[in-house]
């Protein structure tokens, strides 16, 4: 196997990876800031701020996986 | 006027000269850079002594033997500067040399003209009508365009047969370099269309070099004309345009100022608010047809990420002072716990800093490209399912994507406004604590991103 193979395979399965990481996380995310608006209605503007902070980081992990898929994937030709 | 018009002139030397460097570092070799820098660093010290001897020699005291010491050592002086300027010619590149040593000297005369220009009549008559103004800009901008342009076909046509030739022997390899360089293909946009249809022209080249510029400056001109637009006749209750308008305003001042406090928002509400509305137009441009949008391409957020950053740090130095904002970046030691974690603390915060423009620039770009590039894919697969029927159209598989597309727009400009505003907020000083606000802050206070 040549390194361009070793890419073609490596990379969708990298940002997978690291989709599934983020998705795990965006998804305790979403869980905590729900049950915090279900239980106090009236603070919602400001859990949402925070939702949406965090959401970004956890977010941006996945996306540093897609920036590197789509320097890398000049490489296979 | 006099020696208050000197230092003038000095500050801006030193910024013209700073850009100047760094400009030929870019375009030419950092060595000429070093060249024009030091040259315009000799011609300011040069004028600097020149201004004392002249301070000394005509001055109140002159004739004294006050004013001989100071005399007497700026001639010393000049002396010295003299022998460092010989060995500067013989071991930098002359010509970027010489370019440094006339920065000061074309700030100067630039600046005697607009001295002399300012208060005449001529001038008050083109600037009394706005449109005349722009009118003479546009001439005085074609002027220098034309001026310039015989040199430039020169330069053309004197590197093409270089070019050519080295083009023919290295042609497959350079398409292939181009191949992997410009990565997946994206929607033409206008740019490239033009680009296509006039393969030649010097125009369409220029502008395919620079679409992205392109393209920003675009949306910062439309967003000023609605600006414009909508403010032309306020009314106290307002309709139309207006109403929008004062509406977004309205809740990114109210969003902002519910995150920095009363206090500071004042002063970052219309920084933070031209960023998101930009942000937000740029993103929302590429779902123009024919249209492409700037932030998908990472220089653009990378140069509005390094403003956050850039900007983050002068209000660090700016609110906490110098020893205050090294405080800060070693974690406050307060105590001897705190002052033994700072070899810890130190990298941790100094690498957390840089962090920042990296991450809004990267979550940024590799959101609105990879929305990009999700529409593109989703539209070759909705041609090919129709491709048997040989029909000019494909299924509009895209659409619930570009809903999506929407979406993130929005969400991105307001994530990297929010981040950017958090990041300000660590940077205010911290002792006027107003409840409410510490939630956000000890989220992000040692997070690395």
């Amino acid at each position: 196997m040549n390194f361009q193979a070793a890419l073609a395979l490596g990379l969708p399965l990298g940002i997978g990876i690291a989709a599934i990481g983020s998705g795990i996380g965006l998804g305790l995310i979403g869980q905590g800031a729900m049950q915090a608006i279900g239980r106090q209605p009236e603070a919602t503007a400001k859990i949402q701020l925070a939702m949406i902070i965090v959401a970004a980081l956890a977010e941006a992990l996945t996306i540093y996986a897609f920036v590197t898929m789509f320097l890398l994937s000049g490489k296979i030709q | 006027m006099g020696l208050e018009f000197l230092a003038r002139v000095r500050r801006a030397t030193f910024w013209v000269a700073a850009v100047a460097a760094l400009m030929t570092a870019t375009y030419a070799t950092p060595l000429q850079a070093l060249a024009v820098a030091l040259g315009s660093g000799w011609s300011l010290v040069n004028l600097f002594l020149l201004e004392r001897l002249i301070v000394a020699l005509t001055g109140e005291q002159r004739g004294t033997r006050a004013a001989l010491k100071p005399a007497t050592r700026t001639l010393v002086g000049m002396l010295l500067l003299f022998a460092a300027g010989a060995f500067l010619l013989r071991r930098l590149p002359p010509a970027a040399l010489m370019v440094g040593f006339f920065v000061p000297y074309a700030v100067l005369v630039l600046k005697a003209l607009a001295l002399l220009l300012l208060p005449s009549g001529l001038w008050r008559r083109l600037t009394r009508d706005p449109r005349l103004a722009a009118l003479a800009m546009a001439l005085a901008v074609a002027a220098v365009w034309l001026a310039f342009s015989p040199l430039r076909s020169r330069s053309e046509t004197g590197s093409q047969p270089a070019a050519a030739t080295t083009a023919a022997v290295a042609e497959p390899a350079a398409h292939a370099a181009h191949a992997a360089e410009s990565g997946p293909e994206k929607f033409p946009n206008v740019i490239t269309i033009l680009h296509r249809a006039f393969p030649d022209a010097g125009w369409a080249e220029f502008l395919h070099h620079w679409e992205v510029i392109v393209f920003a400056l675009l949306v910062a001109l439309l967003l000023g004309l609605v600006a414009r637009l909508a403010s032309r006749n306020p009314k106290m209750i307002p309709e139309g345009l207006q109403n929008l308008v004062e509406a977004l305003v309205e809740g990114l001042n109210d969003f902002i100022t519910g995150i920095l406090g009363q206090k500071h928002a004042a002063r970052y509400v219309p920084f933070l608010g031209t960023l998101f509305i930009y942000i937000w137009a740029m993103n929302l441009f590429g779902l123009i047809p024919f249209m492409d949008s700037p932030t998908s391409n990472l220089n653009v957020t990378v140069a509005l990420a390094l403003t956050v950053f850039l900007y983050a740090q002068w209000i660090g130095l700016r609110g906490l002072g110098i020893v205050g904002y090294v405080d800060h970046l070693m974690g406050s030691p307060r105590n001897v716990t705190g002052w033994a974690l700072v070899p810890l603390m130190l990298p941790i915060h100094v690498l957390g800093e840089l962090a920042k423009p990296i991450s809004l620039s990267c979550r940024l770009f590799g959101n609105i490209f990879g929305e990009d590039m999700l529409l593109v894919a989703f539209v070759s697969l909705g041609v090919t399912t129709l491709s048997f029927t040989h029909l000019p159209f494909g299924l509009p598989l895209q659409l619930p994507f570009l809903l999506l597309a929407l979406l993130t727009s929005t969400l991105q400009a307001l994530v990297f406004t929010v981040l950017s505003t958090i990041y300000f907020l660590l940077m205010l000083p911290h002792h006027d604590h107003e409840p409410g606000h510490e939630a956000e802050e000890s989220l992000l206070e040692h997070s690395p991103i």
